[in-house]
């Protein structure tokens, strides 16, 4: 599980170099791929594939947080009442179908939102720099500093930033919207909130490859009279599609694994409707840390890597053939 | 690619994973006490850091302590409100101070952990006979005494003199006087329309019903509706019954007049008439309101009002060994009437001993919040919840942190507007599973 294109590179990048004599040696011992993955694979070793046992044996055992007894074994129970008792698993299915939720809407949202605003930024005008350091700006603050932000401006009532503008324009006919406490809407406030949180960051990659489609292409479109549109299309896209893949599979990552803005608006006083809103690792943290039940966070986490495993699966393989 | 896409699933088993290492190095110990069994002349005291003025008081108070005397020098370790209990629970009994602070409701489930030793020998027979009613019922588990506090709190409903006067609203003065279900609900429509905000009343929305705080101040709601959370150890029957649905369906409906206060200041600011909050507000409202300021029993919902109690308090773990004694000694200094009054003075809490007590301008007779000290007077458990007392303690068993936790969430659905019958009968049957999960709990 700890293959990496990076691990496997130094051992079979020798054989397609002209040999020098002086690195015989080395090959011949062939200690240098091994001697320089060490460090890497003993960290992961020990920080991803021990942790990893470690929470397949919990699993099965009632552990709980601080208590000095041993823990009772409890075979596939944690696993059966994921999947069967009605309040864990409904809690637990809730939760997973949030993450999908969340991925679907933001990977494709904000991988557009991040090329319109790429496209925007890029022309060079006196001054653009200013616009691609404000657009860039929430990247740079912690996504629980950006939940109490907006917190303030999806506050329910009158006092909401939001609620007090629609109020505003729609002379009072609109108002009082409970933006985050409402099972309708809690769901995208966060979604929004978060595509506002991480947009930047897709931008400034896909301002880098939008400049390193070459101009002589543009050129030749436009003496083909292609126009704007065709441009887009048949030349930037192109152009871009490597990196593309990149920020979607890279989008979908960080929609699996939210978890820190939801915990900050339900448990800091946001007011957000927690059963609209909950993901797995939200699930995982609170059995853990709430309930003191590492048993139960351990099964989810269980459950949940073999579920980001075939979705991993999937996209590798969807990717390979766009990219072939 | 496939290396990325498996990021997030590494990050979940790797923060499961580290709790986990903490949690069997917690499994692995026990006997072995860091602090030698000769005792060292150092004294690790782990505390909470919340409100400035209370933490500052502290550091003050050990700095006088390590002044005052030249064979023990006390270690101060300040740890955020927030993130306290978790970091208690996440370390082993032997990585733990000598001395350690937790609030009234986590104590049983430390003491099932084995994180805490029976003071009756450690501090002095003084200490243990001068606490107030209230603070002896926190400290108490299975007959005996885990934890002592230097003070209490009380809940109560703070209004605004001059909006009430302008709703043509009366406020009650004591506990008999309580307004009823009814006329609260009338209240807050009246109170509404004169106060600029446009709501009514503060009901600590802002911090987060489904933490701690919900529990907390909507458990005298229960109470007073002749309900409770748990009884002899089960939920179900107990915290879905009728009274609690009827409690939260009432609870609920004050949604409409209440303000979610994002500034935190609504009602010092004279935006709204009333806040439901506790005596640790007093300095702040006091200072803004000055002689507006009312303070009343929280409504009575058919069983007495009530309001809920216990807050931080004092506790020696295994750790401590040979340094038992000095920990004792800090203790005691601590709970000493000089003591107390200069932590009261920074967070104007109820003084924790009878004699600080009677002395305090604050809750002695005539007091601004005497109110809070009769409240004390007359504390039960929530086993027995008696249309007499008023002050209530949150359930002392070491299966409170499922059965806030559940009923948090409950809470928070409820605040939304989920079916209150559904969301209890679901968290009595998630604190049932755990009981029986951990055979109720048993301390063999």
């Amino acid at each position: 599980m700890t293959t990496t294109p990076g691990l496997a590179a130094p051992a079979s990048a020798p054989e397609d170099v002209p040999v020098a004599p002086p690195r015989r040696g080395l090959r011949r011992d062939g200690l240098a791929g091994p001697l320089m993955a060490g460090p890497a694979v003993l960290l992961l070793v020990l920080f991803v594939a021990v942790p990893f046992f470690a929470a397949v044996g919990f699993s099965f055992y009632n552990v709980r947080l601080g208590d000095p007894r041993d823990p009772t074994f409890m075979g596939l129970t944690q696993y059966a009442r994921i999947f069967t008792d009605p309040d864990v698993s409904s809690r637990f299915l809730s939760a997973l179908l949030h993450n999908l939720v969340f991925a679907a809407v933001v990977v494709p949202v904000q991988t557009a939102l991040a090329l319109a605003l790429a496209m925007l930024v890029q022309k060079s005008i006196p001054g653009i720099g200013i616009f691609r350091s404000v657009y860039f700006l929430p990247v740079v603050f912690p996504i629980a500093l950006v939940a109490l932000i907006w917190r303030l401006i999806l506050a329910r009532g009158d006092d909401g930033l939001l609620n007090a503008l629609l109020g505003f324009f729609s002379g009072g006919a609109f108002g009082g919207q409970d933006w985050l406490g409402s099972e309708l809407t809690a769901l995208a406030s966060v979604i929004v909130l978060s595509i506002w949180q991480g947009v930047g960051f897709q931008m400034v990659i896909l301002l880098a490859a939008l400049q390193q489609v070459p101009a002589d292409l543009y050129e030749a479109a436009r003496l083909d009279r292609a126009n704007a549109w065709q441009r887009f299309v048949h030349v930037t896209l192109p152009g871009i599609n490597t990196t593309l893949v990149f920020v979607a599979l890279y989008t979908m990552i960080l929609s699996l694994r939210v978890f820190d803005q939801i915990y900050v608006l339900a448990r800091s006083g946001g007011g957000l409707n927690e059963d609209a809103t909950r993901t797995v690792m939200f699930e995982a943290v609170t059995s853990a840390f709430d309930e003191n039940n590492i048993g139960r966070a351990s099964a989810i986490s269980v459950v949940f890597f073999v579920i980001v495993v075939v979705l991993s699966l999937v996209q590798r393989r969807a990717t390979r053939e766009r990219e072939d | 690619m496939s290396a990325r896409t498996r990021r997030p699933s590494r990050a979940v088993v790797l923060g499961t994973g580290l709790s986990m290492a903490v949690a069997l190095s917690a499994c692995g110990g026990g006997e072995s006490a860091s602090g030698s069994a000769e005792g060292d002349g150092v004294v690790e005291v782990w505390a909470h850091s919340g409100q400035e003025a209370e933490a500052e008081a502290l550091e003050a108070l050990v700095a006088e302590y390590n002044d005052s005397q030249e064979d023990v020098s006390v270690e101060l370790t300040l740890i955020p409100e927030s993130d306290y209990t978790s970091t208690v629970q996440a370390t082993s009994a032997e990585d733990l101070p000598d001395v350690m602070e937790m609030d009234a409701p986590t104590m049983a489930s430390f003491v099932y952990d084995r994180k805490l030793v029976p003071l009756d020998d450690v501090v002095s027979q003084e200490t243990l006979d001068n606490r107030i009613e209230g603070v002896r019922e926190s400290g108490t588990y299975q007959d005996q005494t885990y934890a002592v506090g230097m003070f209490d709190v009380g809940l109560g409903l703070w209004g605004n003199q001059q909006l009430l006067d302008a709703a043509g609203v009366d406020a009650p003065t004591t506990a008999d006087e309580a307004w009823t279900a009814e006329e609260f609900g009338q209240n807050l429509q009246k109170l509404a329309e004169v106060s600029p905000s446009g709501n009514a009343i503060d009901l600590g929305e802002a911090n987060g019903f489904a933490a701690e705080w919900g529990t907390f101040t909507t458990t005298p709601v229960l109470w007073s509706n002749g309900g409770t959370l748990i009884r002899d150890g089960s939920a179900e029957g107990v915290l879905n019954s009728a009274e609690n649905v009827e409690a939260l369906e009432e609870w609920a409906s004050w949604k409409e007049h209440t303000d979610p206060n994002t500034s935190g200041t609504a009602f010092p600011d004279g935006d709204i008439a009333l806040t439901w909050t506790g005596n640790w507000m007093y300095p702040t409202f006091s200072e803004a309101l000055g002689e507006d300021l009312v303070l009343m029993p929280l409504p009575d919902l058919g069983n007495g009002t009530k309001a809920g109690h216990g807050s931080w308090q004092w506790g020696v773990t295994p750790a401590a060994g040979g340094d038992e004694a000095a920990a004792g000694a800090f203790l005691d200094f601590l709970h000493s009437d000089e003591s107390i009054a200069r932590m009261v003075e920074a967070n104007a809490a109820v003084p924790g001993t009878t004699s600080a007590l009677e002395g305090s301008e604050l809750y002695g007779e005539g007091g601004p919040l005497e109110l809070f000290a009769t409240n004390l007077a007359s504390a039960c458990s929530s086993e027995e919840v008696t249309q007499e007392c008023i002050a209530v303690a949150r359930p002392i068993t070491p299966g409170y942190p499922t059965v806030t936790s559940s009923y948090g969430s409950a809470l928070a659905a409820i605040w939304g507007g989920a079916d209150p019958q559904a969301e209890l009968d679901s968290a009595a049957r998630a604190i049932d599973a755990d009981f029986e999960d951990n055979n109720g709990y048993q301390d063999e």
